[in-house]
């Protein structure tokens, strides 16, 4: 028999909670595909971009062995995403995958799969946006995803990567959400470094997508209506009225907000949140989340207590959690990955009027930098002095 | 923890854009409840307010969608008969399709169906201030109970399929023919408790003009379904 | 008493294979709301092309699926996609994929799934809705047709039309050839004749018509044809033998020249000689198809006539 065949489906609660699990030291590229080696995937479509190639690879090596029924390397990100549109709408389940520079190739794309309600899993192996040039990770690209619509979580590391994988898949095809759900991770700090990941056994599968229970119909002339034109109409005339434009983009949204039970469900919670009642706290997504605990654990070392809030989910953003969190703080710091200080405007945004810490605008990193753990103490300690 | 005051959802008209209610806090309800207003309650407590609403307001018409128009897999057959039995139960009702989600052009015929691109149109040019969505894939109900919470003064009523809509005022999830029946018992229960039915003098399904012309001008009789048996 | 709509139409059949076929369950009404369909539904339901083989002499005795359209007064275009949408051999089993351009507005309002996403993604799309078709209903003929302009196909879709063909994809493409972007007021575009004068091509166009048959060639398409409306009878055979041999062989493209009479200034009433004309001139017909795909044909008219 061979090793797909074995397979058996098991509800998501007992792949998630209660399937005994091993342990082992693998990559992140190799953890998002042992996800997808249980996931019961129909299709994926796969780009080279580094850092992502090897992930989306080993998902070819997967369709070789018979875990997929589909799957083919596409012309350029627009193709792989476009054809991936086309797919999710006839019912079956998706996945492709993208970094920087690729993800910004096919973000119109992208940006138009929450409105089609098609529900897939994008990974996002965060790299450097051009220009200038660099394959080192950075993960810029998250600002543009914000608005997109798509469920988007941050995986810290191997761990994350390949159970936020898995309740993706879940998550996105729940009726009330249908919605694309993208899950990024670091590139290289996670794709390619090492890392002890817990896994049930490889001999168990998510139950298949359930299309007739969502939130369209299917394109596939075997459901209702016969007449289908499911796509938002392009209102060119005033009789099709814009308002209903604006109430499809407020279904997104609303979409959007649906999904909370189910990550709070299947993922513990869009946050998570170590030492709650300290007065100073680092808020952090991704890889800057390990900094920080080694950050916190020196910290400690020398006799100060530092929380840490870990944002898993940033669409949607955990706000009333966050606000809960951080009633009682003093002192907020953000280390990212990027220029910008997405994730700091997100918290800024979200705890004006909520909180009478001052936040720190910083510390950051880009361009393929690392952030040394010295760096996100030396922020910590200033702010605990003060200071900036 | 900061409390705002809980957003309700009631009639309309609520204005050029009002938020969608998930946005505001409302939450789906679990199996064995139900949402009034944008408040849980208990499926037996929702489907008393439905029924209330579906015997006094002003022309209270019922839009069936694709999935319990067109018998496409077991079951829904079943489902519309017991939809027709609903029907049977509300005087002065109307059943005004939606038989599709396509924009259609140029323009709709008001009394013949109601569409999710201008439900608006439907429900003003028919004056109904009461009405049942079953049936409707969510995506098109929920847009669709948008732009009536916007634009009309419609109590919407939906008996889903699924998890329920917080767009409309009065929203039961997870409905099979089982929970269509459970509202035509309890509008029975009304009337029997004594509530008189605002249009109780017009008992039985009403057809619109455009479906009465459709009906008398038509070149084949089966009696009803499709194709003759 | 119901009129009868034609020899071909064969109600107890039609009942026969609404019973039985999936695709057809969609088409019927649940019990007891007939009465409250709109018309058009009911005449589609009893009068429509759904498990028929429509031929061009019963246009005008059935209900089309094409249900109404705001195309201009004159468009060759409104009428080559009647045509086609009459042609198809199996409507109740096919998709349509549009895009930006003139040919969606009437695509969208026909009676087969239509899919409308993004400008350049049609034959991405296509692959995409084939392949998951083809996993969910191996047993199943989907039949997969992108109709779309020249813009949409030979401009900015081109890689993923071009990508589609070099994979040997199995859906039909068919360009609406109206030779400009006509939806968005008549600028040039890659089908444009070298010389003409239109918006953003003030100087006339700077380069050749590209060959996309020539293309469609080299990446082995295994049918390709090249028309204009003038024979309604031959663009039914067309588009007929573009589908079926994208069932089994490979790829098929279709290239119809469908004027703008608009932005080509042609009086609505010459439409139909201006197109003669052009035929006479520089698109005739053209049918390609290769050893493999004439093979299939043949064979599929044996198995029906046997």
């Amino acid at each position: 028999m061979e090793k797909h065949e074995k397979q058996r489906v098991v509800t998501p609660e007992y792949m998630f909670f209660e399937a005994p699990r091993t342990r082992h030291f693998i990559t992140g590229s190799e953890a998002a595909s042992e996800a997808v080696r249980r996931a019961n995937l129909d299709i994926a479509i796969a780009y080279p971009i580094t850092p992502q190639s090897e992930t989306m690879q080993r998902v070819g090596d997967l369709f070789g062995e018979g875990f997929l029924k589909d799957y083919y390397r596409a012309e350029d990100e627009i193709g792989a995403f476009s054809a991936i549109s086309g797919a999710s709408r006839t019912g079956v389940r998706c996945l492709t995958a993208s970094s920087g520079p690729g993800l910004m190739r096919g973000l119109e794309v992208i940006a138009s799969w929450p409105g089609h309600r098609l529900p897939l899993v994008f990974l996002i192996m965060c790299r450097v946006i051009n220009a200038p040039l660099s394959i080192q990770p950075d993960n810029l690209e998250l600002a543009y995803m914000l608005n997109t619509g798509s469920v988007l979580f941050h995986a810290e590391n191997q761990q994350d990567f390949f159970d936020y994988t898995l309740a993706a898949f879940i998550i996105s095809e729940k009726c009330e959400v249908t919605l694309p759900v993208s899950v990024a991770v670091d590139g290289f700090f996670v794709t390619h470094a090492r890392g002890w990941v817990e896994m049930p056994s490889a001999e168990l599968k998510l139950p298949g997508r359930d299309c007739y229970n969502e939130a369209v119909p299917m394109i596939d002339n075997e459901n209702p209506p016969i007449r289908i034109a499911r796509d938002a109409p392009i209102q060119k005339s005033n009789f099709i009225s814009y308002q209903m434009h604006a109430a499809w983009q407020q279904e997104i949204h609303a979409a959007q907000e649906r999904s909370r039970r189910w990550i709070t469900r299947y993922m513990g919670g869009l946050l998570e949140i170590t030492n709650p009642d300290a007065e100073t706290i680092i808020i952090a997504s991704g890889s800057a989340v390990s900094q920080s605990r080694e950050a916190i654990r020196q910290a400690q070392d020398m006799g100060h207590k530092i929380g840490l809030i870990k944002i898993k989910s940033l669409r949607p953003f955990p706000v009333q959690e966050l606000r809960q969190a951080c009633q009682h703080a003093k002192r907020i710091i953000v280390p990212e990955f990027n220029c910008t200080g997405w994730l700091n405007r997100e918290v800024r945004a979200t705890l004006y009027g909520h909180t009478e810490a001052e936040i720190a605008d910083g510390p950051r990193v880009y361009g393929g930098i690392t952030m040394p753990t010295e760096m996100i103490l030396e922020w910590l300690l200033d702010a605990e002095k003060g200071g900036q | 923890m900061i409390n705002s005051k809980p957003y309700r959802v009631v009639p309309g008209p609520e204005g050029l854009l009002p938020p969608a209610a998930a946005t505001c806090g409302v939450v789906l309800p679990e199996k064995g409840e139900g949402l009034v207003l944008g408040s849980l309650q208990s499926e037996q407590d929702t489907l008393l307010v439905m029924a209330r609403e579906l015997l006094t307001r002003k022309n209270p018409t019922i839009f069936p969608g694709p999935l319990v128009l067109w018998a496409w897999k077991e079951g829904v057959a079943e489902k519309a008969a017991s939809v027709l039995e609903l029907a049977d139960e509300i005087p002065g009702v109307r059943i005004i399709p939606m038989p599709d989600y396509r924009p259609i052009y140029p323009k709709i015929d008001p009394e013949a169906v109601i569409n999710p691109c201008h439900p608006n149109l439907t429900i003003w040019h028919n004056k109904i201030e009461v009405c049942v969505f079953v049936g409707v894939h969510c995506h098109f109900a929920n847009i669709t109970l948008k732009m009536i919470r916007a634009g009309t003064n419609c109590y919407t009523i939906t008996l889903c399929h699924e998890a329920g809509h917080e767009d409309s005022m009065a929203s039961l999830p997870f409905c099979g023919s089982d929970q269509v029946r459970a509202l035509t018992e309890a509008i029975r229960q009304l009337k029997r408790e004594g509530l008189r039915p605002r249009y109780a003098d017009t008992p039985g399904i009403q057809l619109t003009p455009t479906q009465q012309t459709v009906l008398s001008g038509l070149a084949w009789q089966h009696g009803d379904g499709a194709l003759a048996e | 008493m119901p009129k009868r709509v034609g020899s071909s139409h064969d109600k107890e059949k039609v009942h026969k294979e609404r019973r039985f076929d999936m695709a057809l369950r969609t088409l019927n009404v649940a019990p007891g709301f007939m009465r409250f369909m709109p018309k058009e539904y009911q005449d589609l339901v009893e009068k429509g092309p759904f498990g028929r083989q429509i031929k061009v002499t019963d246009l005008g005795t059935f209900k089309e699926v094409l249900e109404e359209h705001p195309m201009c007064e004159g468009c060759a275009m409104a009428f080559f996609i009647r045509l086609s949408l009459a042609a198809l051999p199996n409507p109740e089993h096919t998709v349509m994929v549009g895009t930006a351009g003139c040919g969606r507005l009437a695509i969208s309002q026909a009676a087969i799934p239509f899919v409308y996403g993004n400008y350049c993604d049609t034959n991405g799309v296509a692959t995409g809705l084939k392949r998951g078709l083809q996993i969910r209903f191996p047993d199943q003929h989907k039949d997969v047709v992108v109709m779309a302009g020249d813009g949409g196909l030979s401009d900015i879709g081109f890689s993923q039309v071009m990508h589609s063909w070099f994979r040997k994809e199995k859906f039909t493409t068919i360009m609406l050839d109206n030779e400009v972007y006509g939806n968005t007021g008549g600028q040039e575009s890659g089908m444009t004749r070298k010389g003409e004068v239109v918006k953003m091509a003030p100087l006339g166009k700077q380069f050749e018509k590209i060959d996309m048959l020539g293309l469609a060639q080299t990446s082995g398409v295994a049918y390709i044809a090249r028309l204009t409306p003038t024979n309604p009878s031959r663009v039914f055979s067309t588009i007929r033998k573009a589908v079926l041999i994208a069932r089994e062989v490979g790829p098929t493209y279709v290239q119809a020249y469908t004027s703008c009479n608009i932005e080509y200034s042609i009086a609505p009433e010459k439409v139909l000689d201006d197109a003669r004309q052009v035929e006479k001139e520089r698109y005739g017909f053209v049918e390609i198809m290769s050893d493999e795909a004439k093979a299939y044909l043949e064979r599929i008219d044996a198995e029906s006539k046997a």
